[in-house]
């Protein structure tokens, strides 16, 4: 037989196009040629595979041979290709047998020495071939964990071409398995680190119960940071669904080394003030990545010191913001990442950091201090439903003795919050107070007279916008849920509204 | 226009505003004795040769259309419309440009200043006061910039009252230009004052010297918030050395926009003002003893 045939997968986002992967072994010179639109990590498999079966005491078959990728429409990428294209060869030259690889999703990268390495996108690869009725799969033991998260999938799993071969010929030898996945719920942070800073923390249960985009306001070392990096801990822990997702975004971008794969804690993604806007949105030439408001689908994204991110970046965030969807469009077509996240913005109050306090120390004139806040967008601010100023901490709060609120107790009231919400908003679908429509704020969710009243005295003096009412009632059901009433009063308006002025207070 | 008239508005178009050497000439010689001085190379200093430069070659009908075609209108203090609390200024204005309505600077009114950058907490009781004078039969005066000046001319327009903004730069120039509509609904409703020609850009020392014009149109001046350098504390100590009252707004200690009125009420230089209600008072038993 000079003909072998395998699959592997290509991916196009997050959603996985089957690929057949067939040798033919014909008489000739000896050449190879490989078809089906592979870029440049792809084109030098032919190097990496002939050294690893050589190297694994295989025969090169000194003849001509196509290798050919189908659908040969579809651009290919990447290094995952490698196991399945030398596995095809070993069949087109007869020492292998067609049926020990028949109906195998085949993915994996070979390194000269013949060793099997890790690749990205595994589980979503995986969960596309179930999809596909695919039953087993032999992946690298880098990628054990994830294939582990598909306990429908039979997987095979060994560290070198030799150990493989010698289990698909005789069986003899065993697959690596997953340890025992420790399906992690603990993170390592707490909010009882945090000395004093009663109105952060307070904002931050607020944006956790009812998906309140935040903007923090202070000086450098006051704890802005260490405030959004333990929103994760307060956010109710991701369903197995949730978790599933999360873990296939981030296997896709190649980052699930920093993320145990069945993490049940909301993922946290900070990216820098100098990223692109592919590195922010998603992209890529070849292969599209997802950008860090994808991988911080259900959970956090944090942007320290906003206002120096380049014009344009934060204002790319708008799409996922309002549709919680980011569709990428490139020649192969348009690709959607999911982008449901919490925004936490960071600011400083002025270039210099020091216009807090008395302000005697800041160096800045009053119009870059002006410019400076200014740099967040209209559009981007209107999203924006808190903004709270972070005042350095206090004397008396930095030699207490007594320990913030712990996480858990927070993560519970926003647990209630949220449960009460989601039953109020049942069969309408939606479950957060920050995503009841504009129209229903007038209708069924309407705060009760004496608040409405304050609102509307407010719109006649033309401080507030329409817009920033609906903001500031969205904002008060979440107050009133953590409050357990059941419906927001003229004290949570008042206290929303101050939450989303934002100020000294 | 008489000829008097008609040389201040010459020599208005080509003296620096504020200069205490012209303003003491005019004050004693008149400005049309003034101007055939400085026209005659009777003064033989680089200024005299500097405002003869300025000096518009068509003389006062030229200036007077210019001034016209802007929508404004010259007033001198022999004027009936002349606010007469000017001429408390040691260097009164030789004359001053006003867009709007005239008769509206010769109320009653209170200077509302304070900061480019306010707290939502400046912005609100800046717009507050404002209501609450213009409530009480006050007008208001105040700077064109952003921030508290425009929070409290939106106070007096909501509240359906005169606003007066005194400006650095022509009356024709909108600085900033975020704030075109807003001027445009104060000349229509109060008036627009500057002591410059209409085209003439804004320059930093121009702010300082129109703040005198701020104290000194007012009653009283009321800062809000205001950081530790700020020209809103100039205009406040213009108004002290008018022995006009100033009032300040407290504010938070660890709030840097209102370190300045801390300041003030700390020094004695202002009084401290908790509602409009109090301001009122204070103001009107001021006015007793005067």
């Amino acid at each position: 037989m000079s003909l072998g045939r395998s699959t592997s997968m290509g991916l196009v986002g997050l959603s996985g196009n089957a690929v057949t992967v067939e040798v033919d072994i014909s008489d000739g010179l000896p050449h190879y040629n490989l078809l089906g639109l592979p870029d440049a990590a792809l084109t030098e498999s032919r190097d990496r595979v002939r050294a690893a079966l050589t190297n694994s005491g295989e025969v090169w078959p000194n003849r001509k041979v196509t290798v050919s990728l189908s659908p040969a429409w579809l651009p290919k990428s990447g290094s995952s290709f490698d196991l399945s294209i030398a596995l095809s060869i070993l069949v087109a030259s007869g020492s292998l047998s067609q049926e020990s690889i028949d109906s195998t999703l085949i993915l994996g990268e070979l390194a000269l020495d013949g060793s099997i390495r890790g690749v990205n996108g595994v589980l979503p690869a995986l969960i596309a071939g179930h999809r596909e009725q695919i039953t087993r799969a032999i992946i690298p033991v880098a990628n054990i964990d994830e294939g582990a998260l598909l306990e429908s999938m039979k997987i095979v799993a060994f560290d070198h071409l030799s150990e493989l071969l010698i289990f698909l010929r005789t069986g003899v030898g065993t697959s690596a398995t997953a340890d025992q996945i420790e399906v992690d719920n603990q993170s390592l942070l707490d909010f009882e680190d945090v000395a004093g800073q009663t109105r952060a923390r307070f904002g931050a249960e607020v944006a956790a119960a009812g998906g309140h985009h935040l903007l923090l306001i202070g000086p450098p070392g006051a704890g802005k940071t260490m405030i959004a990096s333990r929103i994760p801990t307060i956010l109710p822990p991701l369903t197995t669904e949730e978790s599933l997702e999360v873990t296939a975004l981030h296997s896709v971008a190649g980052t699930l080394s920093q993320r145990s794969p069945m993490s049940r804690i909301a993922p946290i993604v900070a990216p820098h003030h100098s990223a692109t806007r592919v590195a922010m949105v998603g992209g890529g030439a070849h292969v599209i990545r997802p950008g860090a408001c994808s991988l911080a689908h259900h959970g956090v994204l944090f942007i320290d010191e906003a206002p120096e991110c380049a014009t344009g970046i934060l204002d790319s965030l708008r799409q996922p913001l309002e549709s919680g969807t980011i569709t990428i469009a490139r020649s192969i077509g348009n690709i959607t990442f999911p982008s449901q996240f919490l925004l936490v913005l960071a600011a400083n109050p002025c270039p210099c950091g020091k216009f807090a306090g008395r302000g005697l120390a800041c160096s800045c004139s009053s119009v870059q201090v002006r410019r400076y806040l200014g740099k967040l967008s209209g559009p981007l601010m209107d999203r924006i439903d808190m903004r709270i100023t972070v005042e350095p901490v206090g004397r008396a709060d930095i030699s207490s003795q007594t320990l913030g609120e712990p996480s858990a107790v927070i993560a519970a009231r926003v647990l209630a919050a949220r449960a009460i919400a989601a039953q109020r908003f049942a069969g309408r679908g939606f479950t957060l107070n920050s995503q009841i429509p504009a129209r229903d704020l007038r209708t069924d969710f309407k705060p009760d007279r004496q608040a409405m009243a304050f609102l509307h005295d407010e719109l006649d003096r033309e401080r507030l916008t329409a817009r920033g009412l609906h903001k500031v009632i969205r904002l008060g059901w979440t107050l009133a849920d953590l409050a357990g009433r059941n419906q927001p009063t003229l004290e949570d308006v008042t206290h929303a509204y101050a939450l989303r002025e934002g100020g000294i207070s | 226009m008489n000829a008097e008239k008609s040389s201040r508005l010459e020599l208005f178009a080509a003296i620096e505003c504020g200069d205490t050497f012209w303003g003491s000439e005019i004050a004693l010689l008149g400005a049309q004795e003034t101007l055939i001085r400085i026209k005659d190379g009777f003064y033989r200093s680089s200024k005299a040769e500097k405002a003869l430069s300025h000096l518009h070659p068509d003389g006062a009908p030229a200036l007077l259309e210019k001034i016209t075609d802007a929508g404004g209108e010259f007033i001198v203090p022999t004027d009936e419309a002349w606010p007469a609390q000017l001429n408390d200024l040691a260097t009164p204005p030789i004359g001053l440009v006003v867009k709007g309505k005239v008769e509206s600077l010769r109320s009653r009114s209170i200077a509302i200043v304070g900061t480019r950058n306010p707290t939502p907490y400046g912005a609100r009781i800046a717009s507050d006061f404002a209501a609450g004078f213009v409530d009480r039969e006050w007008s208001v005066v105040s700077g064109g910039a952003y921030g508290i000046d425009t929070h409290a001319h939106k106070g007096a327009l909501i509240a359906e009252g005169l606003t007066i903004a005194v400006i650095a730069s022509g009356i024709d120039i909108n600085y900033p230009a975020g704030n075109d509509r807003l001027f445009a609904e104060i000349a229509e409703l109060g008036a627009i004052v500057s002591e410059v020609m209409p085209g003439t850009p804004a320059f930093p020392s121009r702010f300082l010297t129109r703040n005198r014009i701020i104290a000194a149109l007012s009653v009283s001046t009321l800062v809000v918030e205001a950081a530790f350098r700020s020209g809103s504390l100039r205009t406040a100590r213009d108004a002290a050395e008018l022995m006009r009252p100033v009032m300040a707004i407290p504010g938070p200690i660890n709030s840097p926009t209102s370190e300045g009125t801390h300041r003030l009420i700390g020094e004695r230089a202002a009084e401290i003002v908790t509602s409009v209600h109090d301001a009122v008072e204070l103001i009107s038993s001021l006015e007793l003893l005067v």
